[in-house]
């Protein structure tokens, strides 16, 4: 009796403390490096379109934008629909599902082709770097209209 | 016995504690401690994926030495980041990844880990491909691989505590359980007492003990059960004692009757023996075989009436102070035996007794060895301080051992020759009734020489019995 009594403790103590496990799958790799930046323009045929700046590095949300306000640089015949020489700088504030951009212009100044320029943008970085693709943009605008505070999408990413 | 029982119930109830308490001590533990190893895994590979996450945007890609510095030291100090040929490495931990975990992370293009123990202490491998993603969502390898190794000692060290913490939680089940036990011990022993108290008593002779029935339980079953058994042991002594007293009555009654008719034909008899002496030779041979017979008769049934007597317990000593040596002196010259047999008696030694029954038992002792045995035929009066014996010997070839635990048997002759006897075959019965009725006894052996021995023993008190 003595004996499986200490037999059964040894086992539970044995089953006690961190065991060693077989490899197992803990998610997603994580992502984010990127040899560039893609910007969004606009071609001749007023459609959006990508332009891979070779920046050596993925960079944030807010580079991206700040690269795009610059211009297409007059490259690979594109054009963009935000008036340029503005102060570069813009505010990205994440949240979960939600991305707020805090663009330093005025909603009149941007045509709606500008917007999703804006939109794209962020959003190919967003995903780019490991965010979830479902995420909506928010353009805050610094004379907002009641329809510039909408939630968007960019209709050329999934 | 009673310790025995109740030892086994505790026994039993602190082995049953002890293996709950254990083995839910453990089961919790265990559950516990696979959470907190669960949880404590989810939140390092969680850290390891957000913190390449959030550095990965500022590294050049491809990436040079610089960039692969900056990621290994932005995950971990424990951590190898590979980029083809290029590697950086931190701490001197990073030599237990496993070949499983990097083929795994080769393979699999997802993150994953690893628990091993090494050193005797326990350690998480992470290990995880870096990816790129294109801005429409799809993904492809980098080339860049990282690992990492965090301690799980302090896991280790929080799961034994839970451990612990169960234990002694549970171990006040314990001392609980004894408590238990002892008292379930008693109520089980308590009716278990009581039953064995009863049959004690019911051993003992005591007949009419009963056990009062308490509940519906099993002891209760057996309760009723002993108390029907003694029930019907107590009927059937009854009814055996009322047929024993029926046969007895039997006897004497038998004897009884038989008396008057015997003493007419003990008279027509002596008047037949006066008379042999005129008869023809074969005539008077009759005759002589009819006397003998007649008076055979007479002692059988004189024999038979005293064995009623002592069986009905109706037998009274009439006790007087005796001298054994002369009352035995006596015995053998009423009879006639003084020179055939050899007395050897102390002198002096009194003894309560009654007279005639003394003589009766030496006359049937003395008798005995005359007839069966063979000369010289010793009887020794000796005495000790509370008792006197009364030893009959003779120089035959002593009695058979098939037949030493009979003598004293009614009617019991080992040799169909005896059948001729004049005895009745209830003398050595008579004569052992006689000794026991003085609160003495008689033995039967065989004396070393041989012959045997009948041994009478008389208590000089007989309150002493």
């Amino acid at each position: 009796m003595r004996r499986i009594c200490c037999a059964v403790l040894m086992f539970l103590l044995a089953g006690c403390g961190v065991r060693p496990s077989g490899v197992h799958e803990r998610g997603e790799a994580p992502t984010g490096v990127a040899p560039a930046v893609t910007l969004y323009f606009v071609d001749a045929q007023n459609r959006l379109a990508a332009q891979s700046r070779r920046t050596g590095r993925l960079g944030t949300i807010a580079e991206a934008l700040s690269l795009l306000l610059e211009g297409p640089g007059g490259r690979d015949g594109l054009s963009t629909r935000i008036p340029p020489g503005q102060p570069t700088r813009v505010v990205v504030d994440t949240r979960p599902g939600l991305i707020v951009l805090r663009v330093p212009l005025a909603a009149y100044e941007v045509a709606p082709l500008g917007v999703d320029q804006i939109v794209c943008t962020a959003l190919g970085v967003w995903i780019q770097s490991g965010g979830a693709p479902d995420a909506r943009v928010r353009v805050s605008f610094t004379l907002p209209t009641p329809e510039s505070d909408a939630w968007r999408t960019c209709p050329v990413l999934p | 016995m009673r310790w025995g029982l109740r030892f086994r119930l505790l026994l039993a109830f602190v082995s049953v504690t002890l293996l709950a308490v254990a083995v839910t001590a453990w089961s919790s533990a265990r559950s516990a401690s696979a959470a907190l190893v669960e949880a404590t895994e989810r939140q390092l590979t969680g850290v390891v994926a957000e913190r390449i996450g959030a550095v990965a945007p500022q590294l050049s890609y491809p990436p040079d030495q610089e960039s692969l510095d900056r990621l290994r030291s932005a995950v971990g100090p424990e951590t190898v980041v590979t980029y083809g040929q290029l590697s950086s490495v931190g701490g001197d931990r990073t030599g237990l990844v496993t070949g499983a975990l990097r083929d795994a992370v080769r393979t699999r293009g997802r993150l994953v880990a690893q628990r091993i123990v090494a050193a005797g202490r326990p350690w998480l491998l992470v290990g995880t491909p870096v990816v790129v993603t294109a801005p429409d969502g799809g993904r492809s390898p980098s080339g860049i691989e990282v690992y990492s190794v965090f301690p799980l000692a302090e896991v280790e060290r929080q799961v034994d505590g839970l451990g612990r913490v169960a234990v002694g939680t549970a171990a006040p089940a314990v001392p609980l359980a004894v408590l238990l036990a002892v008292l379930a011990a008693n109520s089980v022993l308590r009716p278990v007492r009581r039953l064995r108290d009863t049959a004690r008593r019911l051993a003992a002779g005591d007949l009419d003990a009963r056990s009062t029935p308490r509940g519906a339980d099993e002891l209760t079953e057996l309760t009723v059960t002993l108390n029907r058994m003694a029930g019907s042991l107590q009927a059937s002594m009854e009814e055996l004692r009322r047929m024993q007293a029926d046969a007895r009555r039997f006897t004497a009654d038998v004897s009884h009757e038989l008396r008057t008719p015997l003493s007419t034909l003990t008279a027509v008899v002596e008047v037949l023996a006066s008379a042999a002496d005129g008869m023809a030779p074969d005539a008077r041979e009759s005759a002589e075989l009819a006397i003998t017979e007649v008076h055979r008769l007479v002692r059988l049934v004189e024999d038979l009436m005293e064995v009623s007597r002592f069986d009905a317990g109706t037998a009274r000593p009439r006790v007087e102070e005796v001298d054994v040596a002369d009352a035995v002196r006596e015995c053998l010259r009423a009879r006639g035996w003084s020179d055939r047999v050899e007395l050897v008696a102390a002198q002096g030694v009194r003894v309560p007794v009654d007279r005639r029954r003394l003589d009766v038992v030496v006359a049937n002792l003395v008798g005995n060895a005359l007839r069966h045995g063979a000369p010289p035929v010793r009887v020794t009066v000796s005495a000790a301080a509370r008792q006197v014996r009364v030893e009959v010997t003779d120089g035959g070839p002593g009695l058979p051992d098939a037949v030493l635990p009979h003598v004293f048997d009614r009617f019991y002759k080992h040799d169909a020759a005896r059948t001729r006897t004049p005895g009745s075959g209830l003398g050595l019965a008579i004569a052992r009734e006689n000794a026991r009725l003085h609160g003495g006894d008689i033995t039967a052996a065989n004396a070393a020489g041989g012959g045997a021995r009948f041994t009478l023993r008389l208590p000089r008190d007989p309150e002493d019995g």
